[in-house]
């Protein structure tokens, strides 16, 4: 992805990350983070959570890794990311961006968010300052 | 948690710096971290790849081994993830040794669908060998009222 | 004539939309919108001059503010320097009698937005401690409204007579417009807008699907 092919306003494709219990398991031992909150539906409910949680971290990976793909080689300088609600693990997530900057040094911005396909609430919102090639 | 107590706190604790340590990048860590998100692009997923570095978000989970200095005052309860952000000054790549430094960036109270919360912003500052600027996380935690 | 009445830029906390990428978005997007008013969370910012912003791009830009009660948030406009030392904006428990006395008194008009919501919206708190004087208006859209709560303000609102405005409560630039107010009349200033919103001439509107 070519800074001159990007346009204000542009869709990145939406992407459905994997949020099955495995690699939730897989993300969180990397992150050494293996709390019963995020691995153990039951567990978490004594929290008084609806469920096992996806970490919030976990969301903002896959985030990068769909701002990545869109536009392979590209930087990412920042990704600021705001947790509003818990997505649950095993639910079904949609992440989407758009561009809604372009500066004239190459860097694009764009608004990204993750919203659960069943409840249809806002997870996870925020924005990428990200260098094209 | 009243507000009086929110701005004499910030006073007193924003901008100190209360914990320093020292770490080498684990080359499996970053690459179980970036398999996990879903990354494919090889910089990130390709031990091999002459580029082969840390995933945008991989520097935030170093945060949450540590939370607050030791004689911080008790806030509210618990302690929810309410965000992230990471800036970025240069990739962080395996074996590197880095230092960071933590301190709270800034602590406000506000009201949202969960009831009373205090926001703490926790900043982790990573600096390389030389002591340049690798990358800058904020973490804003959230206590409950 | 279109307005979005509950946008915040990066002068709030977890506001992340710079004002001139609202501006061109709303432009490229081709939205319906005349114009903005920006609500930034428990502050009124008495800086920023957005005009240079109005002329480039042929759009009403107003500043108000989102405050914080004990009956959940209330967006206020028409915001004065006697409104600000009336009240304190940074506060998280306002009496809310206390914010629609002070906006009245001081010549503004104040609005407890997304009221369906727990917490933070005033239906919540009516439940307890029944309803409050002098609320006239609610915000019936709210574009960051989770499924259920907009329902809930509608229903509310018609049940205790109140009136409704709409607003997308963007915190991010994708999010502008997708809900609005639709006003009778041209609104130029701030004391249009609150003129507006006293009169009632005005119907709230949403996007969302």
């Amino acid at each position: 992805m070519r800074i001159e092919d990007v346009e204000l306003g542009d869709e990145l494709p939406e992407e459905r990350p994997d949020v099955s219990l495995e690699t939730v398991r897989r993300f969180v031992k990397a992150a050494e983070m293996d709390f019963p909150r995020f691995t153990d539906h039951e567990a978490a409910r004594a929290e008084g959570l609806p469920g096992a949680v996806i970490p919030g971290i976990m969301s903002q990976g896959q985030l990068a890794a769909m701002i990545h793909r869109w536009a392979p080689g590209c930087s990412i300088l920042s990704l600021d990311t705001i947790f509003r609600t818990s997505m649950i693990v095993g639910t079904p997530v949609v992440c989407r961006g758009a561009v809604t900057d372009i500066d004239d040094d190459g860097i694009v911005e764009i608004d990204v968010t993750i919203i659960s396909e069943t409840s249809g609430a806002t997870g996870v919102l925020g924005t990428a300052r990200v260098r094209l090639t | 948690m009243a507000n009086v107590d929110i701005a004499t706190i910030r006073d007193e604790w924003v901008g100190r710096v209360f914990q320093e340590l020292d770490l080498v990048v684990d080359r499996e860590r970053m690459l179980d971290w970036a398999i996990s998100c879903g990354e494919t692009d090889p910089r990130f997923v390709d031990p091999d790849h002459p580029d082969f570095q840390a995933s945008t978000a991989f520097p935030t989970h170093i945060n949450v081994a540590r939370m607050l200095p030791d004689d911080f005052p008790q806030i509210g309860t618990g302690g929810i993830d309410g965000g992230k952000s990471i800036e970025w000054q240069r990739p962080m790549r395996a074996g590197d040794r880095l230092h960071a430094e933590v301190q709270i960036a800034d602590i406000y109270a506000k009201t949202g669908r969960s009831g009373t919360m205090v926001f703490i912003v926790n900043r982790m500052t990573f600096t390389d060998a030389d002591g340049a600027p690798v990358a800058t996380v904020d973490w804003r935690m959230i206590r409950q009222g | 004539m279109i307005l979005d009445l509950h946008t915040h830029s990066v002068r709030s906390d977890d506001g992340r939309a710079k004002v001139a990428n609202y501006c061109q978005w709303i432009k490229k997007k081709d939205l319906p919108l005349d114009g903005v008013v920006l609500t930034e969370h428990r502050q009124f910012d008495a800086e920023s001059d957005y005009r240079e912003l109005e002329d480039q791009y042929g759009l009403l830009i107003l500043k108000a503010s989102e405050v914080e009660t004990d009956y959940g948030h209330v967006l206020v406009f028409g915001v004065n320097e006697d409104m600000v030392h009336a009240f304190d904006f940074a506060r998280i428990d306002n009496p809310l009698p206390e914010v629609l006395a002070a906006a009245k008194s001081c010549g503004g008009f104040a609005v407890p937005c997304h009221p369906g919501r727990r917490n933070v919206g005033l239906f919540s708190h009516y439940e307890e401690r029944g309803p409050v004087d002098d609320v006239e208006v609610v915000e019936i859209y709210n574009g960051g409204s989770i499924p259920g709560e907009d329902e809930r303000s509608r229903q509310e609102a018609d049940r205790y007579g109140y009136r409704g405005i709409g607003g997308s409560d963007s915190h991010i630039v994708s999010r502008i417009g997708l809900c609005a107010t639709e006003f009778a009349d041209d609104i130029a200033t701030m004391d249009d807008l609150v003129s507006a919103l006293r009169t009632g001439r005005c119907e709230a509107r949403t996007w969302r699907t």
